[in-house]
């Protein structure tokens, strides 16, 4: 079987993202090397479960806490689960868990529930944990906030390519839409601001029902969403939302039986890791845990 | 949200109907370009690249059904409906208005300034019919008749995909359907017009031609230097390279405007193409096509 060539255009996709950026056609010397053994890997967990999802596009509520605990877990080697999320939260913080409130696709209450279960265990009074999405910049507790987990579904996107982790932090911003130059490719200089800047503890990629396909000005159809049944965990959102972009694209191959691109270049993905490094993007320099059932997990 | 008592808003909403069977509709939300955000986040930058001016949004509801949303848009121009329109068109056309599409629960349709969207958030018989009834009585409503952008004439008629003709300004939108650089090496931007047409490639494969008008020769002639240096800096004066797939791309500039093939099967198609581009651009009427 033949090979499809890499064409120029090919080139010019991933040019940008280089740490050379602008580098021209001629010195393209294909891929960049692998990390060395000695270079340490980021760790991503993948937890998937059978369970039926509810009317809400979520597995049951127990089930979501025991998938959120499973990947917690795993992610900081730490087999007490209270344990673990005091690693992350110190009684003394105050929270704000970042969800999404996106009409058709949210994180769902299961999951920012578990979230919130897991930072009361870890000692932190529920008068100091808020759950918001719109609101942040308004919400005093965010506004006082000491620690963030941030978590999100992730679905295509007309002008980011996805909504992503990165992306999530928006919310934090008085214009979100001065964040959309070059199609989002900046979205990772917002992770520096005074509001968000080394807060976040935990990144929940929430992959249950994720849209793999946009169309129309909402952008979403029922035809293009699919029951995946995960949730991606990371101390990096970066690397998390690299994972979860490469299950969109497999989906998309899959379902469209070619490699078409998204439509528009999910590249402030990539561009958070090599111009704003903020985390890896490089699937060879990630750790992927997988937890659960396997059957169609694309990667 | 917008003023939904201003006089453009009104004139939208009027197009709309009340009900749609029995579905009711509930408040009108309007938008302008800042706005829009609020109604659709991010999504909301590719009707502003095409230059959207308000949007009247309307959603009827019927209790133990899916809701059905209007979203009707003022893009200030026929020319920007007609592009909006041409974003997406994955869809079987549903003749309505003067360009539609339908697909999945969402009808899209174009009339004078206007472009329509009408999304079924559950597709069923009974709401396809719906959104289709709809489609129509809005249709029927707007009472001009828009014109299609005036560089749509460039294009030659032989082996023309004419249902897949794109119409945009901002390169971004450029990449969402053909892919060309993540870098604006093209130096598109708002007050730039674009087309983008496929063709059958003899010997099979489809080639792409890119027509771009710019506000004058000079700026043509810059965004080819800038194209050939970033994309085919192996060109030479010729500015016609054989790309990596084995097919040939070349771009050439007349007057105000800049066409480039993409993966002609044949250095000859490819020139032939061009030459009857700058041709038509050379001979093109000032009046919009039809």
């Amino acid at each position: 079987m033949s090979r499809k060539p890499i064409t120029r255009r090919d080139f010019l996709k991933v040019a940008s993202a280089a740490p050379l950026a602008g580098a021209l056609i001629p010195s393209f010397k294909g891929a960049p090397p692998a990390p060395s053994a000695a270079e340490s890997k980021v760790r991503v967990v993948l937890v998937r479960d059978p369970s039926p999802l509810g009317a809400g596009g979520a597995p049951p509520a127990e089930v979501v806490q025991k998938m959120l605990d499973d990947a917690v877990r795993a992610l900081l080697g730490e087999t007490d689960v209270v344990k673990a999320w005091k690693s992350l939260i110190r009684p003394d913080d105050v929270v704000g868990i970042k969800t999404n409130a996106w009409r058709y696709i949210p994180t769902t209450v299961e999951v920012e529930q578990a979230i919130k279960r897991r930072v009361m265990d870890a000692g932190v009074g529920e008068d100091r944990i808020a759950i918001d999405d719109r609101g942040v910049l308004r919400d005093p507790v965010f506004q006082k906030a000491t620690a963030l987990v941030n978590a999100r579904p992730m679905r295509t996107h007309h002008w980011s390519g996805v909504g992503s982790l990165i992306k999530n932090y928006i919310m934090f911003t008085p214009q979100p839409a001065a964040w959309h130059g070059d199609t989002c490719a900046d979205l990772a200089a917002i992770w520096e601001l005074p509001a968000v800047k080394g807060k976040t503890r935990l990144n929940v990629l929430v992959m249950f029902t994720p849209l793999f396909h946009s169309v129309g000005p909402h952008n979403y159809a029922k035809d293009y969403v699919w029951e995946y049944k995960g949730l991606i965990v990371s101390r990096d959102p970066v690397a998390a939302d690299a994972t979860g972009l490469r299950i969109i694209q497999a989906k998309r191959k899959e379902h469209f039986g070619d490699d078409r691109p998204l439509p528009m270049t999910p590249h402030h993905i990539t561009l958070a890791d090599t111009r704003h490094h903020l985390g890896t993007s490089d699937p060879a320099r990630i750790e992927l845990v997988k937890l659960g059932f396997d059957e169609g997990i694309l990667i | 949200m917008s003023d939904p008592e201003s006089p453009d808003a009104r004139r939208l909403a009027s197009y709309i109907p009340v009900s749609a069977g029995p579905w009711l509709s509930e408040a009108d939300q309007v938008y302008d370009a800042e706005g829009i955000f609020e109604y659709i986040d991010g999504a909301g930058e590719v009707y502003r690249s095409y230059n959207m001016g308000l949007l009247v949004a309307r959603r009827f509801h019927k209790d133990g059904k899916p809701d059905i949303v209007v979203d009707a848009f003022d893009m200030g121009s026929s020319e920007d409906a007609f592009g909006v329109f041409t974003h997406d068109l994955d869809g079987e056309s549903a003749s309505i208005g003067q360009g539609s599409v339908y697909k999945s629960g969402l009808l899209s349709f174009w009339k004078d300034r206007y472009f329509l969207s009408v999304y079924a958030e559950e597709e069923t018989p009974e709401t396809k019919a719906l959104v289709l009834d709809l489609g129509r009585r809005i249709a029927a409503a707007i009472p001009g008749t828009g014109v299609e952008p005036a560089l749509l004439k460039v294009l030659p008629s032989g082996g023309l995909d004419r249902r897949g003709v794109r119409f945009f300004h901002v390169h971004s939108v450029l990449n969402y359907h053909y892919f060309v650089a993540e870098e604006n090496i093209l130096l598109l931007d708002r007050t730039t017009d674009a087309v983008l047409a496929g063709y059958e490639g003899e010997g099979g494969g489809a080639m792409r031609l890119l027509a771009v008008a710019y506000a004058d020769g000079p700026a043509a002639s810059r965004a080819l230097a800038s194209f050939c240096r970033a994309y085919m800096p192996d060109a030479g004066d010729g500015r016609t390279v054989r790309t990596e797939n084995g097919k040939w791309t070349s771009a050439r500039s007349g007057a105000e405007i800049l066409a480039v093939v993409f993966d002609a099967p044949t250095e000859q198609r490819a020139q032939g193409l061009l030459e009857s581009v700058l041709s038509l651009a050379g001979a093109r009427a000032t009046g919009p096509a039809r």
